[in-house]
């Protein structure tokens, strides 16, 4: 059966986009069908770790909501450009990244129940084992959604009271909307910080398992959302991580 | 999110979007959009600009979860919907005796415009048909029209929990021409059946058939009866609970015009309909049931709502009278469990 994962975390910056770009790639290279949604609709990104630019994607999610296309219209195959060989695929769903089209997302929201039936149209029409959220940060009624239909919830959060406490929040609320499977990674982490000790006090502070630590790296910054870490640098220690949570993640 | 409160009503609104009853929903609504049989009602030119493409499903449960597909915002006129309401506060206005002594609650075989009293008593038929819903107008208190069309729109807005306003047009157009609903109230005050106040009474009722709502209005309005009365979303008391069976059961007998007694054979749901294309129907402590679409069949109802009550019936066991276990377990498929989860 499919399964819906999502990547979330209460504040921006925290590595969404990064891990979902990642583990959905580290998935596809294992020989399965995924594709990514970017429902960050007020800011879009993810799509420019896979080189992907606005002159492109003519059709987006945005089309899709607005009745302009069909989700699967707005679906770009990205596998080949990763070395991403048969049977695995590997398709992008991008939003809109024109002024005008992220102002009526930001005026008008969007109807839920549309993109509720669009991923479920999505995985129909792609015969996905996989369909990857990227999500815009905090809570809201679109955030709902995402995480009421995953099957598997990942929450990032990076060492910091005030994401201890967003994720604490946002964890109530995965808890009431009956989530069926939620797993915490922990990104930039300080290299002075134990990273044991710190996994060890996550989890028994929020009752579920932490599936990663990722440090703070200098390579990560340094390669600037362009492009996916785990396929430029397959041997580096955070690319082993992204690839132990994808492992996680596809015999979930 | 300032409380718990509405966080609760926050989840619950994402439960009924990602629910395998909602997705059973826009399934039904997939497959009665493609129908056009059925005419949009003409008798006036304003009822004409209906689309035909229309079409609404919206399901509210006594729990207060609300399920919606298609058109749901659309607004459109209330028409006969509001006979049975209206019949449930004039029985809180008089009581049952003396409201049972005005009318009747009899089925006719006639249809709905039918001039026709019984000839023992002079009472209308039943609160249904357009003389019993004049007649039960005229019971409405206030000491003026407009304090009695006030009264009116505060009781729907009980049920619906939303403030309701008239569609004038269609209110002036039904006056202008509305000589037959004339006669059959002169008739009745020929038998001392209504006061004299007609003009006024008149143009309550013709307001009344204007009342303008949407299909998640007339779910709201059947899921307060099937919840004995009470709004189940603001827990508002909309009807006396003494009144509550009155109201549902002349809807079982006389609320789909004289298709009634097939629809209370086939679909076992108390139900109302209007010519502006709406139902209403109810299976009580369950839930209840709003569509909208324009095409009516001869008889008055909207033909892809039929359907869609019949569909609903028969899949989910909701036939007053059934005992068979139906194909689909009702609470199941609200609260979502893995076997239904099939992406
Ligand atoms: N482990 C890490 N170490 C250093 N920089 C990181 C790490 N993870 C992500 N980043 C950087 O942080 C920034 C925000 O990441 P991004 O994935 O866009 O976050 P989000 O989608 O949550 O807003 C990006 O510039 C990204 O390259
Ligand atoms: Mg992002």
């Amino acid at each position: 059966m499919p399964k819906v994962v999502s990547i979330h975390s209460y504040r921006g910056g925290t590595g969404k986009s990064n891990f979902t770009a990642n583990l959905a790639t580290a998935v596809a290279m294992q020989g399965h069908r995924v594709a990514i949604v970017d429902t960050d609709l007020p800011s879009p990104g993810i799509h420019n770790l896979f080189g992907l630019e606005p002159e492109q994607t003519g059709k987006t999610l945005n089309s899709y909501l607005w009745s302009e296309s069909s989700i699967e219209d707005a679906a770009y195959d990205i596998g080949d450009s990763l070395g991403i060989g048969e049977p695995g695929k590997l398709f992008l769903v991008p939003s809109s990244v024109k002024a005008d089209d992220i102002a009526r997302i930001l005026k008008d929201g969007y109807d839920v129940r549309l993109m509720n039936d669009g991923f479920r149209n999505l995985v129909k029409a792609l015969q996905l084992d996989f369909l990857f959220i990227d999500t815009h940060p905090g809570l809201s009624k679109e955030t709902f959604l995402s995480i009421a239909i995953s099957h598997v919830l990942i929450l990032i959060l990076r060492p910091d009271k005030q994401d201890y406490q967003g994720t604490a929040v946002t964890m109530d609320v995965a808890r009431q909307l009956n989530v069926r499977k939620m797993l915490l990674a922990i990104n930039k982490v300080h290299s002075k910080l134990n990273p044991d000790a710190l996994k060890q006090k996550v989890e028994e502070t929020y009752r579920e398992p932490v599936a990663g630590i990722f440090p703070l790296s200098e390579d990560v910054v340094q390669l600037a959302s362009e492009g996916v870490f785990c396929v430029q640098f397959p041997d580096h220690p955070v690319s082993q991580e992204f690839i132990k949570v994808a492992q996680r993640i596809s015999e979930a | 999110m300032s409380d718990i409160g509405d966080l609760q009503s926050l989840t619950s609104s994402i439960t009924a979007v990602t629910s395998p009853f909602r997705r059973y929903l826009s399934e039904l609504h997939e497959k009665y959009k493609v129908i056009n049989d059925g005419a949009v009602a003409d008798y006036i030119p304003e009822l004409a600009l209906a689309k035909p493409e229309w079409f609404g499903i919206c399901v509210g449960t006594s729990e207060g979860q609300v399920f919606e597909v298609g058109d749901c915002d659309q607004l459109f006129t209330i028409q006969s919907i509001s006979k049975a309401f209206v019949f449930g506060l004039a029985l809180e206005d008089h009581g049952r005796e003396y409201v049972n002594s005005k009318v009747s609650v009899e089925p006719t075989g006639e249809a709905f415009n039918s001039i026709v009293l019984d000839e023992v008593t002079n009472r209308p038929y039943n609160p249904m048909v357009n003389a019993g819903a004049i007649a039960t107008a005229d019971l409405i208190k206030g000491d003026n029209g407009t304090q009695r069309l006030k009264r009116m729109l505060e009781m729907f807005k009980r049920y619906t929990g939303r403030e309701h306003d008239i569609n004038v047009p269609v209110f002036l157009s039904e006056k202008a021409t509305g000589y037959r609903n004339r006669a059959m109230a002169y008739l009745m005050l020929n038998f001392g059946m209504v006061s004299e106040k007609i003009d006024e009474t008149l143009d309550l009722y013709f307001q009344q058939c204007s009342v303008l709502v949407n299909a998640r209005d007339l779910a709201m309005l059947s899921a307060t009866l099937a919840n004995g009365g009470v709004n189940p979303v603001t827990q508002e008391r909309a009807l006396d609970e003494r009144y509550v069976q009155d109201v549902i059961s002349v809807m079982l007998t006389c609320g789909m015009y004289d298709g009634s007694g097939a629809w209370a054979y086939r679909v076992g749901m108390p139900a109302k309909s209007g010519v502006g294309g709406g139902i209403t129907a109810i299976a009580p402590g369950k839930l209840g049931i709003g569509t909208f679409s324009p095409l009516l069949d001869a008889k008055g109802n909207s033909v892809r709502g039929i359907k869609v009550c019949e569909d609903l019936s028969r899949d989910f066991g909701l036939h007053l009278f059934n005992v068979a276990t139906p194909e689909h377990n009702l609470q199941q498929w609200i609260d979502g469990d893995a076997s239904l989860d099939d992406w």
